[in-house]
C-alpha cells in the first residue's frame, strides 16, 4: 500500500491526473468564494457570451454558467465518488466471497453477476430511472451503485482465486483463522490496486453515466449538476442561437474530470502490472542507445 | 459444439432476467401499476386497446405468478404491446425500424473502431516508449474517459453547426424518397457519418488500450521470443504470433463492450437526431412512453444477446483450442 | 583447435534501470568449438539465459549490450543490420527453450510453424515444406500426422521434441537450449537429453546447454563454464569441474547437490 503511494509519487500521469482532480475538488469546494453569484439565480439577461462580468457567460434563463459550473461540480463529483465507493464495494465483496468460498456461493455470485454483465447498463438505468421518474442525483447514485458491480466482482474474484492459493492464506486457514478474518485481513490487502482500479473506473463510469441521464432529461432538472446543465442547454438550442458557451462548459468539465481519472487509472495499472511497468526505463534506455552507450 | 449449447441456454435466461425486469417494475413502484405503465395513454386509447395491452402486460385477474407467465408468453410471442405515443403502431414495429438504423450506425462504428484500434493498440506495444506509442496511449486514455453525450456534443458543434461539412440530424435527406438510388444511398452515407465517425471517436480509445496491454503481456511468452528466433521478419512476428494472440482476449472484452457500444450510440443518435433506437428510446422516455420503453429493453437486451453469440462462435473460429470441445 | 563455432569477447550486459543499471553480464569471454557441447551453470539470475539471448540478438529494452563480441562464423553477430540479423537467426544458430508448455504458438498449427521457418529460409512453399517437416518429424520419433494438430493437443515432451525437430530444419551450427527440461519430469527430461546427443552425433552441431542442475550438466557436457553474479569464475573440462573444482562457488554448488555416484557417463542409447 504504502509502496503503491511511493510509485504514484513518481509517476507523470498519476500526478497530472491527481493535480486536475485536485482542481475540480478545490473549486467545488471554494465556490462560495470563487463567485459572487448564486447558481441558481437570475443574474443577467439570457445567453449573454462570457464577459468580465459573467466569466463563462450566462444561460437561457440568465443564470450565471460559471458559478453553476462549479458548484455542479459539487454534484458530479459527489454522486461520482458516492456510486463508485458503493459499486467498488459491493463489487469487491461479492467477488472476494465469491472466489475465496468457493462451492454453492459462488456459483450464485458467479451466475449473477455473468447476467447481469449481458443486460446492457445503459438502457437498464434508463428503463428504471423512467419509472422513478424525474430522479435526484442521489437517487441516480442510488440506482447506479446497486446495478453497475458486475465488472468489479467479476475481476476481483479471478484475482482472489489466485490469491487464495498463496502459501500465506494457507497457513493462516491451518492457524484455523475464521473466514472472514482471511477474507479480510489476508486476501483483501493484497488486491489492494485492483480495488483502487476498480473505484477510480466506477467513478469515470458514474460521472458519465449521470451526466448522460440527466441529458436524456431523466434527472431533477432544477438540479444543479453538469448533466442538467448539457440538458438545459441542449432544450433551450443552446447551439442553434450561437450560444457555444452555454454548451460547451460542462463538456469541457466533464472532459477534464474524466481525463484526470483516467490518468490516474492508467497510472495505478502500470505501477500493478510490472510488464506494463517499464515506460520510463525506456526513455533512459532510449537515451543511452542514441547516445551510443550500447545496443542491443 | 457443447459450449455453445451453453451459452445458448444462458442467453435466454439473460433474456428473460430482462424480461422479468420489465415485468417487475410497474408492479413494485408506489401506486397502481396499471395507472403508472397506461398514464400518458389519457383518453387516446380506447378501453378495448387499454384492455388488450393490459393483457399484453400480464395485468389479468390471477395470483403474480399467473400474470408473470402471461407476460413472459407475450414476450416470446413478439406481441410487445402497441406504443402509446405513436398509437396504434404496434411497438415491434417501431423498434423493427429503428433497428435498421442503429445496425447500421452501430456494426459499421464498432467494425472500424474495433479493427482501426486493435491495429494502434498493437504497433503501439510493439514500438513500446516510441513516440508513436505516447500519442496513441494518450490519445486513448484520452477518448475513452470522455463521456460519449460531451464527444457528440462537441463533434456536432465544430462539424455540423462551426464547419458545416455535415448535416446536423437525421439519416437521409427528409426530401428524398427512400429508394435504392444513388442519390439516397449516397444521402445516407452523407448523413450517416458523422454519427459513425463520432461513436468511432467515443470506442476506439478503449479498443487500442486493451488491445495495447494484451500485446504487451504477450511479448514476454516464450512463443514470442521463438518466432524472433526463427528468424521471421517483423511483420511476420507481429501480426501471425503477437497481435493475432493478443486479438483473443481483446475480442472477448468486445463481448463486455458491446454494452457500451450500445449505450454510446444511445447518446449519439439523440445529439445527432438519428432515427434509431436511441432516439426512439428518448423520445419514449420523454413521452412515458412506457411500452416502447420496456420493449427498448428487450430489444438491447436481445442486441447484445446475439453480439455476445457472434463474438462466441468468431471465438471458436479464432481459437483452436476451443474447437475440439 | 580449429575455428570456434561461437566465440564471446568481453561480453557486458546491463538491464537498464531508473537511474542505475542492473549488470547482468560482466566481461564474459567463452568459444565453443565444432561439435563441442558447452555447459553454463549457475543459479538463477546469475546472466546464463542473458547470455544466450544475446547471441541471437533477442534482447528487447531495457537489455542493453554494454560492449562486447559475438561472433559466429566469421562475423560479429551485433554488426549485422536487420536483414543480415534475420538470415543469421536459426540458420546459424537455433534455440530451445525454457517452458516446453509456451514455445509453440498455441494458435497455429505444428505444419504453420515449420512453414514459417523453412518458407522464411528456405523459399519453400506449402507442400515441400510439409515433406521436409514430416521428414524432421520422424528424427524425433513423431508420427507425420502430427502436423495438422496444434500444441495444445501435445504432451510437454513431444512439444519439445517438435522444437527440437523446427531447431534442425536448418542445420545450424549450434544448438542453443536454455534450460530445455525444466518443465518436464525426469525420465521425459532424460530422454530429450538422449535425443540431442544422438542428434548432434548425427549432424555435428554444437551445443550451448545451459542450467542450473550441474549434476546433469556434468553427464552432458564436454566443457563447463560456472557463472556468480554476471561473471564466468571457472570455465574447465567436465571431468575437472566435477573433480577438481577450484573456484569456492564451484565447490557451493556441487555441495548443494545431492552427489553423484561412480564416474560420469556419456548418455548413450537413445535411438535417432
Amino acid at each position: 500500500m504504502r509502496d503503491l503511494v511511493r510509485q504514484l509519487r513518481h509517476n507523470r500521469k498519476a500526478l497530472i491526473g491527481l493535480l486536475i482532480l485536485l482542481l475540480i475538488i478545490g473549486a467545488a469546494l471554494a465556490a462560495p468564494w470563487l463567485t459572487q453569484y448564486a447558481p441558481t439565480a437570475r443574474v443577467g439577461r439570457p445567453h449573454q457570451p462570457p464577459s468580465a462580468e459573467h466569466w463563462l457567460g450566462t444561460t437561457r434563463l440568465g443564470q450565471d454558467v460559471f458559478a453553476r459550473l462549479i458548484y455542479g461540480a459539487r454534484t458530479s463529483l459527489a454522486v461520482g465518488f458516492g456510486a463508485g465507493v458503493m459499486i467498488t464495494v459491493l463489487g469487491t465483496v461479492l467477488g472476494i466471497v465469491a472466489g475465496y468460498r468457493r462451492g454453492l456461493v459462488d456459483e450464485i455470485i458467479n451466475f449473477a453477476t455473468n447476467i447481469v454483465l449481458v443486460v446492457p447498463n445503459l438502457p437498464l438505468l434508463l428503463v428504471l430511472a423512467a419509472f422513478i421518474g424525474q430522479a435526484s442525483p442521489w437517487v441516480i447514485a442510488l440506482i447506479l451503485g446497486l446495478t453497475s458491480w458486475a465488472w468489479g466482482a467479476r475481476v476481483t474474484r479471478s484475482e482472489t482465486l489466485s490469491v487464495a492459493q498463496k502459501d500465506f492464506v494457507k497457513s493462516a486457514e491451518m492457524l484455523g483463522e475464521p473466514a472472514w478474518r482471511i477474507m479480510a485481513l489476508e486476501i483483501f490487502p493484497n488486491l489492494i490496486s485492483i480495488v483502487g482500479i476498480n473505484l477510480i473506473g466506477s467513478v469515470i463510469f458514474a460521472v458519465i453515466t449521470e451526466a448522460t441521464l440527466e441529458f436524456l432529461g431523466l434527472g431533477d432538472p432544477n438540479a444543479v449538476s453538469w448533466g442538467i446543465m448539457l440538458y438545459n442547454a441542449q432544450n433551450s438550442s443552446a447551439l442553434t442561437v450561437g450560444a457555444w458557451w452555454d454548451l460547451l462548459s460542462p463538456c469541457v468539465a466533464l472532459a477534464l474530470l474524466g481525463l484526470g481519472l483516467a490518468l490516474l487509472n492508467f497510472a495505478i495499472d502500470e505501477i500493478s502490472n510490472p510488464r506494463l511497468r517499464t515506460g520510463s526505463r525506456i526513455q533512459r534506455w532510449t537515451r543511452l542507445v542514441r547516445a551510443g552507450e550500447g545496443r542491443l | 459444439m457443447r459450449f455453445l449449447l451453453g451459452r445458448l441456454a444462458f442467453y435466454v435466461v439473460a433474456f428473460v432476467a430482462a424480461a422479468t425486469v420489465n415485468f417487475f417494475l410497474p408492479r413494485i413502484m408506489p401506486g397502481d401499476p396499471i395507472q403508472i405503465m397506461f398514464a400518458s395513454a389519457g383518453s387516446q386509447l380506447s378501453m378495448e386497446n387499454l384492455n388488450a395491452l393490459k393483457l399484453t402486460f400480464g395485468f389479468i385477474d390471477a395470483p403474480m405468478w399467473e400474470q408473470y407467465l402471461k407476460y413472459l408468453q407475450s414476450v416470446f410471442t413478439g406481441d410487445l404491446g402497441v406504443s402509446i405515443k405513436y398509437f396504434p403502431l404496434p411497438v415491434t414495429e417501431l423498434l423493427a425500424r429503428a433497428l435498421v438504423w442503429t445496425v447500421g450506425l452501430v456494426g459499421s462504428a464498432t467494425l472500424v473502431s474495433f479493427t482501426l484500434g486493435s491495429l494502434l493498440g498493437a504497433l503501439a506495444a510493439w514500438r513500446r516508449g516510441s513516440l508513436f506509442d505516447t500519442v496513441v496511449s494518450m490519445l486513448s486514455i484520452f477518448f475513452s474517459s470522455v463521456p460519449a453525450v460531451v464527444i457528440s456534443l462537441v463533434a456536432l458543434f465544430v462539424f455540423g453547426h462551426s464547419l458545416n461539412w455535415f448535416p446536423g440530424g437525421y439519416s437521409a435527406d427528409p426530401l428524398l424518397d427512400p429508394a435504392f438510388s444513388a442519390e439516397y444511398i449516397g444521402s445516407v452515407v452523407y448523413h450517416g457519418t458523422l454519427p459513425m465517425l463520432t461513436l468511432v471517436t467515443v470506442l476506439i480509445g478503449g479498443f487500442a488500450v486493451t488491445m495495447r496491454n494484451n500485446m504487451i503481456n504477450l511479448l514476454g511468452e516464450d512463443y514470442i521470443v521463438m518466432a524472433r528466433a526463427k528468424g521471421l521478419s517483423e511483420s511476420r512476428v507481429l501480426f501471425w504470433y503477437a497481435a493475432r494472440n493478443a486479438l483473443l482476449p481483446t475480442f472477448s472484452s468486445l463481448a463486455i463492450a458491446i454494452g457500451t457500444v450500445l449505450g454510446g450510440s444511445l447518446v449519439t443518435e439523440v445529439v445527432f437526431n438519428y432515427p434509431g433506437l436511441g432516439n426512439l428510446f428518448y423520445q419514449a422516455i420523454l413521452a412515458r412512453d412506457y411500452p416502447v420503453i420496456q420493449g427498448q429493453l428487450l430489444i438491447m437486451t436481445g442486441a447484445m444477446l446475439v453480439s455476445n453469440l457472434i463474438v462466441d462462435l468468431s471465438y471458436v473460429l479464432l481459437d483452436p483450442r476451443l474447437k475440439k470441445a | 583447435m580449429s575455428e570456434p563455432v561461437l566465440s564471446i569477447r568481453d561480453l557486458s550486459i546491463d538491464y537498464v534501470g531508473l537511474d542505475s543499471d542492473m549488470h547482468a553480464v560482466k566481461a564474459v569471454s567463452f568459444d565453443i568449438g565444432p561439435g563441442e557441447v558447452f555447459g553454463l551453470a549457475g543459479e538463477s539470475g546469475c546472466g546464463k539465459s542473458t547470455i544466450a539471448f544475446a547471441i541471437s540478438r533477442l534482447h528487447r529494452p531495457p537489455a542493453l549490450i554494454r560492449s562486447g563480441e559475438i561472433v559466429v562464423g566469421g562475423r560479429n553477430v551485433l554488426d549485422l543490420d536487420a536483414d543480415e540479423l534475420r538470415r543469421f537467426r536459426w540458420r546459424d544458430v537455433a534455440m530451445v527453450f525454457q517452458s516446453a508448455m509456451n514455445s509453440l504458438n498455441p494458435v497455429l498449427s505444428i505444419e504453420t510453424q515449420f512453414y514459417d521457418v523453412l518458407h522464411t529460409h528456405a523459399g519453400m512453399n506449402r507442400a515441400e515444406a510439409r515433406a521436409r517437416a514430416a521428414e524432421l518429424l520422424r528424427l524425433v520419433d513423431i508420427p507425420a500426422e502430427r502436423l495438422a494438430s496444434y500444441p495444445h493437443q501435445c504432451s510437454g515432451g513431444m512439444r519439445q521434441r517438435i522444437v527440437i525437430a523446427i531447431c534442425l530444419a536448418l542445420n545450424p551450427k549450434l544448438l542453443i537450449m536454455d534450460e530445455p527440461t525444466t518443465a518436464l519430469d525426469v525420465v521425459v527430461q532424460r530422454e530429450i537429453l538422449q535425443r540431442i546427443d544422438a542428434l548432434r552425433r548425427q549432424f555435428g552441431f554444437s551445443v550451448l546447454f545451459i542450467t542450473h542442475d550441474l549434476g546433469l550438466m556434468a553427464q552432458m557436457c564436454d566443457r563447463i563454464g560456472v557463472m556468480l553474479e554476471g561473471e564466468l569464475v571457472e570455465v574447465n573440462d567436465a571431468q575437472s569441474i566435477y573433480r577438481r573444482p577450484r573456484h569456492p562457488y564451484t565447490r557451493k554448488l556441487w555441495a548443494s547437490m545431492p552427489r553423484l555416484r561412480g564416474e560420469r557417463v556419456r548418455l548413450e542409447g537413445g535411438d535417432a
